[in-house]
């Protein structure tokens, strides 16, 4: 269990790193950004992975923040999970995407694992995707032409797959702060505490006049991407809450799965049926936390 | 002189034990916590070489071309080792029945995924990794049996080609007439059961460094070794070695739990050793290759259980069907694992009549080896479903039907159907000490107050007996003989009054070093702390076995304390002829050679042994001036089986109940474990931390094969679980703290009245939560009868009756 042969470059500052990957990318060179290492590391010790070069972000300090800029909280790429796990902004501000990061993985990898690995990395069972279909998150990556911004539902295109180009770095998840009276909940089942997710589902509602309204309901964990299900979001919105319009918002929204993936852990059948459950139960969820 | 070893504690020669029964700090944990205990990993020889392992993809083939050329000429490789050394250098191993044991590589044929098939010695892993690529195998695939009803086909593919059939053993037990006590029963339930493979993980895999002299054509193996003299002779075997001509040194390690048996990776590191000229050859299992292919899976089961009832819940007689998928052959012992329940078979029960027919299969997948408990925690998860089954059609309650069908303590000693004796135990003050600390009452109130809420609340109540001190007799008709398993000791007292204990196993986690120095500070009244146990490599080592069978504790008990004795007898002789008087006027105490009646006449043992060493002219003439000696101890009165496999097989009995309060969410299927309280009667506690220690890791490796652990396997034969991302091992929060409670009813038949507690928990554990979990399902008119009851199957299960 050791990678083969590669080389390794940790550029100091942004512009380094972009100006690294285009060369790299015009030699034609097979080059990976490594931001954390905490899914990349094991795939290279498989020799699952085996690129040419390996590009650490490790060394960019301008990366690692979380701050409020307006109405959103921005949070720079090389953030640790675990500064994300301790921010207080981040808990009072943006508690879903606070509540998502307690389920990553454990604390050892939360230390290591960055905000930005874990989004760029686009693992189907990654908490965060589902988090950027709920919040409508943004993602800000920077080239050779400068910065461009992808919206969270142009960002996921497949399993382990975004938009971020190979001379790209994604350098900053920006997250909107959700709208007071805002309810919201983040559930997830996995065999064991710190598992990949054998489905989760993140919900945001608000309540008007005794009615559901706004309703998002996001999943991860059982498709190629986390997606929002809009099928499942109209049987809530404009109803008065309750469990049977839950419930039948769950059927809503494992009908409208692809697919769900199969694995020793859970069939495809199971998945659909865990996330009707937890869709039911995130709605429940959400509608106690609405002020 | 006889050696008279101590019954209980309270025997030794000390005023009051101050060790003994205690639970006193480990000896062993200085080392571990700073982390200054040199694992195999850690040991660096001049001129290393590092082996990788090329391993075949496919789970049936024949070989047909091996090309390592491209490798030998990568820059850094030292050796390459393919099938034709093996056939030139290699035997096939020696611990499976005749016809299907193994080479270390395959030559002709691999048989499952993982099989090795070339190896490289580099200057590092990651250019003997590199060099793998390198190699092109070429093979002829062919059809892939997975499963023991496919092996068993007419016509099915033979693993063994030299064999008739795929079936290794097929032997049917009968003990007493089972015939009419089934037809006198009032009840027989019968059922059908599937406990899938799961096996040993210790957090350290294999490791070794082979080391091979060319030139008196000798070999040293240093590992990560649970029974290293067996290792040894094995080795000799394998590699066509005289058993004086190999020396293994085991080195400390993490865990083991049955997982460190393998001997392939020795075998190949030897061989790369001996074709690099005798560099020494480090090789390393990664966690991929013990997932894969190392000796970590064990307990591949089919059954179908029947058990005769009385209309009052009377146990009368059982009935067993095992059909065990043992893998790629025997090479791991395997035929031990299904035999061992022989001597445990009817539990806590005076069951009359039983009956064992026992089907072993070889299949593509995974040789299976030992694992903790060694076969009886599929066992009583059948035994103690059965028991369930009845209790429920009979409307009794679990832990009734279970006290009313209880050997009773005036019963021991007490021969079981299928012929082990057991020693002692009180079963029924277990079962009570446990319901009171449960509060059983209240948590059947909790019960009925959840089943209204529609919440699937559930209760198991279970108990085990825990065979302790294996010996290899029980094991004779399954096609590996013997009698008495020999462990031994030198205890030395050094001219300064130091004493030093030499041992022949490594550390391993479970704390018998820290025994071992308990047992010798009390025996001759010194601090603990001035006590050194020291490891010897096997051949200097006294006649020894090592961990095992929940074994090692009492037997290194007998052994310490035959050797004090020994030298007890000697320093009698000498103090008696300093202080002139009678030997039988002397005795040990507190450290003291005393004349009887005499206060103020006593020498220390301390003095005792620098006379020896340094006034010879003050001894008895004749006297041999060396205060030490070597004890091996081996069990008892231990005798030959019949053809039935009756015989006094283990020597202890110990005993526990568990309770588990369970909650299954009927949305998703996921078991929660809310309580669980344990009573363990293990006879005397010599530590009692160890024990509780062994018994909370037992529950451990319970819930995991219960709740988490599988190693799945595709139709076609490949593996599905190479990580510990598939293979799930329980954490922190998934174990729960278990209450204990102890009793202890001493053995009378070991040192001290200590039973082998090393397996008990992982024994009682899964039947426990099983039975819970069925507990809690059952008015849904449902019952889960396969392991794990993984939230997918569970889901499954509760579809049915949605």
């Amino acid at each position: 269990m050791k990678p083969a042969p590669f080389d390794y470059y940790a550029p100091e500052t942004l512009e380094q790193a972009v100006a690294l990957l285009e060369k790299l990318e015009n030699e034609d060179v097979d080059a990976k950004i490594i931001a954390g290492g905490q899914s990349l590391m094991p795939m290279l010790n498989l020799r699952m992975a085996r690129p040419d070069a390996l590009v650490d972000l490790g060394k960019i300090k301008t990366l690692d923040y979380i701050r409020q800029e307006n109405g959103t909280i921005v949070i720079g790429a090389m953030t640790s999970k675990r500064a994300a796990e301790d921010s207080t902004l981040l808990r009072d501000r943006q508690p879903l995407l606070h509540a998502a990061t307690g389920h990553i993985g454990h604390r050892q990898i939360r230390n290591q694992g960055t905000v930005g690995g874990s989004f760029a990395h686009a693992d189907p069972a990654a908490e965060y995707g589902a988090v950027a279909q709920a919040l409508g998150m943004e993602m800000v990556v920077v080239g050779p032409d400068g910065e461009r911004i992808i919206p969270a539902d142009e960002f996921y295109l497949s399993f382990l797959t975004t938009d971020i180009d190979a001379t790209e770095v994604l350098t900053e998840v920006r997250a909107p702060i959700m709208p007071d009276n805002t309810g919201w909940a983040f559930q997830e089942v996995c065999r064991r505490k710190g598992d990949l997710a054998m489905a989760g589902t993140a919900v945001t509602l608000r309540l008007e006049a005794g009615s559901c309204a706004e309703v998002v309901i996001a999943v991860f964990g059982v498709n190629a991407t986390a997606a929002r299900l809009p099928e499942a979001e109209q049987v809530v919105n404009g109803q008065a809450p309750g469990e049977a319009i839950f419930a039948q918002a769950g059927e809503a929204a494992a009908a409208a799965l692809d697919e769900p993936i199969a694995d020793v852990h859970a069939t495809a059948d199971y998945r659909r049926s865990l996330i009707a459950t937890l869709v039911k139960r995130c709605l429940a969820e959400a509608v106690e936390r609405c002020a | 002189m006889t050696s008279t070893i101590p019954k209980l504690p309270q025997d030794m020669p000390v005023t009051s034990p101050r060790y003994v029964g205690k639970e006193v700090k480990r000896i062993e944990d200085p080392g571990l916590v700073t982390g200054r205990t040199e694992f195999i990993d850690n040991l660096k020889l001049p001129g290393m070489a590092h082996a990788a392992i090329l391993r075949t993809p496919h789970p049936h083939a024949r070989i047909i071309r091996v090309d390592a050329s491209a490798a030998e000429q990568l820059p850094g490789v030292v050796a390459v080792l393919t099938g034709e050394d093996i056939k030139r250098w290699c035997n096939v191993g020696a611990t499976s029945p005749e016809g299907w044991g193994s080479t270390p590589m395959a030559v002709e044929k691999v048989r499952f995924v993982g099989e090795p098939v070339a190896a490289v010695a580099a200057i590092s892993r990651y250019v003997a990794e590199d060099a793998l690529e390198l190699i092109e195998v070429e093979y002829e695939l062919l059809e892939a049996v997975t499963n023991p009803e496919e092996a068993q086909a007419p016509n099915a593919p033979k693993l063994f080609e030299h064999n008739a059939s795929n079936v290794i053993l097929d032997r049917n037990y009968t003990w007493g007439d089972v015939d009419r006590v089934f037809a006198e029963a009032d009840h027989v339930y019968t059922e059908k059961f599937r406990w899938n493979r799961v096996g040993a993980n210790p957090m350290e895999t294999s490791g070794c460094v082979c080391q091979w002299d060319v030139v008196n054509n000798s070999l040293t193996c240093y590992g990560s070794y649970q029974t290293p003299g067996f290792i040894a002779l094995g080795r000799a075997a394998s590699l066509n070695l005289p058993s004086n001509r190999v020396k293994v040194v085991a080195h400390p390690h993490g865990g083991s739990f049955g997982g460190k048996g393998g001997p392939r990776g020795t075998d190949i590191a030897a061989l790369l050793s001996r074709k690099a000229d005798g560099k020494p050859v480090k090789y390393i299992e990664d966690r991929v290759e013990y997932l894969l292919a190392g000796a970590g899976q064990s307990w591949d089961r089919y059954y179908q259980a029947s058990l005769a009832v009385k209309a009052d819940g009377t146990l009368v007689g059982l009935k067993v069907n095992l059909v065990d998928d043992q893998g790629a052959g025997a090479e791991g012992y395997g035929t031990i694992s299904a035999a061992k329940p022989l001597a445990a078979f009817t539990g806590c029960y005076t069951i009359e009549a039983a009956q064992y027919d026992l089907k072993l299969v070889a299949t593509n997948r995974a040789p299976t080896y030992p694992y903790r408990g060694y076969g009886p925690p599929p066992h009583n998860f059948v035994l103690e479903s059965m028991v369930d089954i009845a209790a429920r059609d009979l409307g009794m309650d679990a832990a009734q039907i279970r006290r009313m069908n209880y050997i009773a303590p005036d019963q021991f000693p007490y021969t079981i159907p299928s012929g082990n004796e057991y020693d002692s135990g009180r079963y029924e003050v277990v079962l009570d000490k446990v319901i009171a600390m449960a509060n059983y009452r209240e948590m059947r109130e909790l019960q009925v107050k959840a089943r209204t809420e529609g919440r699937l609340l559930g209760i198991g109540i279970v108990n085990t007996v825990e065979p302790g001190v294996f010996d290899w007799n029980a094991y004779s008709t399954v096609g590996v003989p013997g009698v008495g398993v020999p462990e031994g000791v030198k205890v030395s007292i050094d001219i300064l009054g130091q004493i030093t204990v030499t041992v022949g196993f490594a550390l391993e986690g479970q704390g018998q070093y820290t025994l071992a120095a308990q047992l010798v500070a009390d025996y001759f009244g010194v601090e603990m702390e001035s006590v050194r146990v020291t490891y010897a490599s096997t051949d200097i080592a006294p006649p020894h076995f090592g961990h095992g069978g929940s074994r090692l504790g009492v037997a290194i008990s007998g052994a310490i304390m035959g050797a004090c004795n020994k030298i007890e007898e000697k320093f009698r002789l000498v103090s008696a002829a300093l202080m002139q008087c009678e030997p039988e006027q002397i005795e040990l105490m507190d450290g003291h050679l005393r004349v009887k009646g005499m206060p103020g006449a006593e020498m220390h043992i301390a003095q005792v042994a620098g006379t020896m060493l340094g006034r010879s002219d003050l001894l008895p003439p004749g006297m041999e001036p060396c205060p030490e000696a070597s004890f091996v101890w081996t069990a008892p009165d231990r005798n030959e089986p019949d053809e039935q496999g009756r015989c006094k097989s283990y020597l202890t009995a110990a005993n526990a109940c568990h309770i588990a309060m369970v909650e299954v969410d009927r949305d998703t299927g996921v078991t929660d474990v809310l309580k669980y309280f344990i009573v363990d009667d293990c006879g005397t506690r010599l530590n009692p931390a160890t024990v509780e220690g062994q018994i909370q890791g037992g529950v451990a490796q319970g819930v995991g094969a219960v709740l988490y652990e599988e190693y799945v396997y595709a139709a076609d034969g490949q593996p599905l679980v190479s990580l510990f991302s598939d293979y799930l091992l329980p954490g922190i929060h998934e174990v729960p703290m278990t209450e204990k409670g102890a009793l202890e009813t001493p053995s009378p038949v070991t040192p001290l009245g200590a039973k082998g507690c090393g397996e008990g928990a992982i024994h009682t554990t899964p039947a426990t939560i099983m039975c819970a979990i069925n507990d809690a399902i059952h008015p849904l008119g449902i019952q889960i009868t396969e392991t794990p009851a993984s939230p997918n199957r569970l889901w499954q299960l509760l579809q049915e009756v949605r």
